[in-house]
């Protein structure tokens, strides 16, 4: 169980997480989701005690990071694969894990051998691939057979088979009721595995819901194209609906399409399109974070 | 406890330890070897009186001056490298007191610098005068000052490792850090010598250098610190590089 309350955290005055509050639970894969910049990483750095919020708590089974006695026992994490002196070989690096916090030396090769490493535990890190590293990175998280698991990213670098590989073993590892809490920028991979969504954007919440009923939100949206979209967007906001706009469509978020075509009837609107839209994951990611997305600003402002 | 451990482990596999350990002792023996060599064989010269207050002890344990380079880049190394590397995250994620890493760090290095610096004193010393016994310049295992001379020899060996730590846990670069120990006890040295005499008297025992060449010396100079009062003017120095290097590692997120 991780506990995030009222996280705050502002770099030279710039607000990176802004009074950030969700839950992690047990038994589930939760994926945290977010555009580049949005705070993912500073999130998952205050939760592991590496960076200090300005304000609120972020607690693992109750208590912070920074007062863990042997915190590997407690929370496993893959923030960087590359935190890894190349000089060292796997197992070293693992050893010395496991001498940190007390834990039984021969675990070092059980988890080597449970990311498929057996083989090359002798060899230097120095020597990896990329994929290979993310799997050490992935060893060394499981090295205190925690019950609560923060995953940084973790499909980077690895190959089809490997990302298949962490996609069932993220599932199995919550099928033991493990919490895992794994953050990625990959939508379709993300709609694969995991059950529960926290969705930040700009630092803030966005969502922290269930898979289905994140994706549920983009099922009332609807499709319309028209000459007169700017007679039509304007009668439609009064009405309370949500738009966006992508190219010359609007897609019209909370509410039913009936409303939507009498809205068009009333205002005298030429219809060339009226539809339901698939609900995606992705689709309603880009439309929940649309208005935070730091690159979008970036183009508008341009 | 744990803290030790981890550091132990980190420190074992490596052979950047035992080649630590190795440099020192051959740096020394080798520079020991050659400033003996020379005196002996400028010894047909001496006059009686030079030959008295030839300083046996202090030509035989030359060589620290060189070793002093490996112990300090040793210390500065067992920060920098995490750092560098990034491993750093990965060690507060295991130990995320940092205090308690900045101490298992020190306590770790310093001892393995106690081995180096124990072995460059007596190998040094021991080339030392078998060479200037050559010329009948050595004084043996019994000589005045002898035992205070290898201590506080190593003993600064030692200061000065823990001094590449502080100096390590402040910069956070190897290129800076080396930089400055190399500065403060090469470079300082040499720019103290151009300036005017009185101010050589002045300023001369301040240096790091001085106190470890006078930490080896087996004659008092009236112009420096006397050997543990010296010492303890480079405790200072490596307590407030300390604190400082202690104070970023905790405030100042890797």
């Amino acid at each position: 169980m991780i506990e995030v309350r009222s996280l705050t955290k502002r770099f030279r005055g710039c607000p990176a997480v802004e009074d950030l509050s969700f839950d992690v639970r047990p038994g589930a894969v939760t994926g945290f989701l977010g555009p580049n910049g949005s705070g993912k990483t500073t999130t998952a750095r205050m939760i592991l005690g590496l960076t200090d919020p300005d304000a609120g708590t972020a607690t693992i089974a109750g208590r912070r990071y920074r007062d863990l006695a042997h915190p590997l026992r407690e929370i496993g994490a893959l923030i960087n694969p590359g935190a890894v002196d190349p000089a060292r070989s796997a197992l070293d690096h693992l050893r010395w894990l496991a001498a940190a916090n007390r834990i039984p030396v021969g675990r070092a090769e059980l988890v080597l051998g449970q990311v498929g490493l057996d083989a090359v535990g002798g060899r230097r890190v120095g020597a990896f691939s990329l994929g290979m590293r993310q799997r050490l990175g992935i060893a060394a998280a499981l090295i205190g057979d925690p019950p609560v698991l923060l995953l940084d990213e973790p499909i980077n670098g690895l190959d089809p088979e490997g990302i298949h590989w962490i996609r069932t073993f993220m599932r199995s590892l919550a099928d033991e009721g493990r919490t895992v809490f794994v953050s990625s920028h990959l939508m379709s991979e993300m709609a694969l595995t995991a059950h529960e969504l926290v969705v930040i954007g700009r630092g803030r919440l966005i969502a922290a819901e269930s898979m289905a009923s994140f994706t549920a939100r983009v099922d009332s949206s609807v499709r319309v194209r028209t000459p007169q979209l700017d007679v039509l967007a304007a009668a439609l906001e009064q009405e309370g609906a949500t738009l966006w706009r992508s190219g010359d469509a609007l897609d019209v978020v909370g509410m039913p399409i009936e409303q939507v075509g009498s809205v068009a009837a009333r205002v005298g609107a030429v219809l060339y399109e009226l539809s339901p839209q698939q609900a995606s994951l992705e689709a309603a990611f880009m439309h929940l974070t649309a208005q935070s997305c730091e690159y979008t600003a970036a183009v508008e402002a341009a | 406890m744990s803290s030790l451990s981890m550091e132990w482990h980190k420190l074992l596999p490596l052979h950047r330890t035992s080649r630590t350990v190795a440099v020192a002792i051959g740096l020394a023996v080798v520079v020991s070897a050659v400033v003996a060599a020379a005196m002996a064989g400028s010894a047909a010269h001496m006059s009686a009186v030079e030959r008295g207050r030839f300083d046996s002890i202090g030509t035989s344990l030359q060589g620290i001056n060189a070793a002093v380079l490996a112990v300090g880049v040793f210390g500065v190394l067992c920060i920098t490298r995490e750092y560098a590397t990034g491993m750093i995250t990965t060690t507060f994620l295991a130990q995320p007191a940092r205090l308690r890493v900045l101490a298992a760090k020190l306590g770790t290095h310093s001892a393995v610098a106690c081995i180096a610096a124990a072995g460059a004193c007596a190998a040094a010393y021991a080339v030392g005068q078998a060479l200037l016994g050559t010329a009948g310049l050595s004084v043996g295992w019994g000589a005045h000052n002898l035992a205070r001379a290898l201590g506080a020899g190593a003993l600064y060996l030692v200061l000065i490792c823990v001094w590449g730590v502080a100096i390590g846990a402040l910069t956070r670069s190897s290129a800076s850090a080396i930089t400055w120990l190399a500065s403060l006890l090469v470079v300082a040295p040499v720019i103290v010598q151009i300036l005017p005499e009185s101010v050589v008297h002045l300023v001369g025992r301040w240096l790091p250098s001085q106190v470890g060449m006078q930490a080896i010396a087996g004659h008092s100079d009236p112009h420096s610190f006397a050997p543990w009062t010296g010492l303890a003017v480079l405790t200072g120095y490596v307590a407030a590089t300390l604190v400082a290097g202690a104070w970023r590692m905790v405030r100042v997120d890797p």
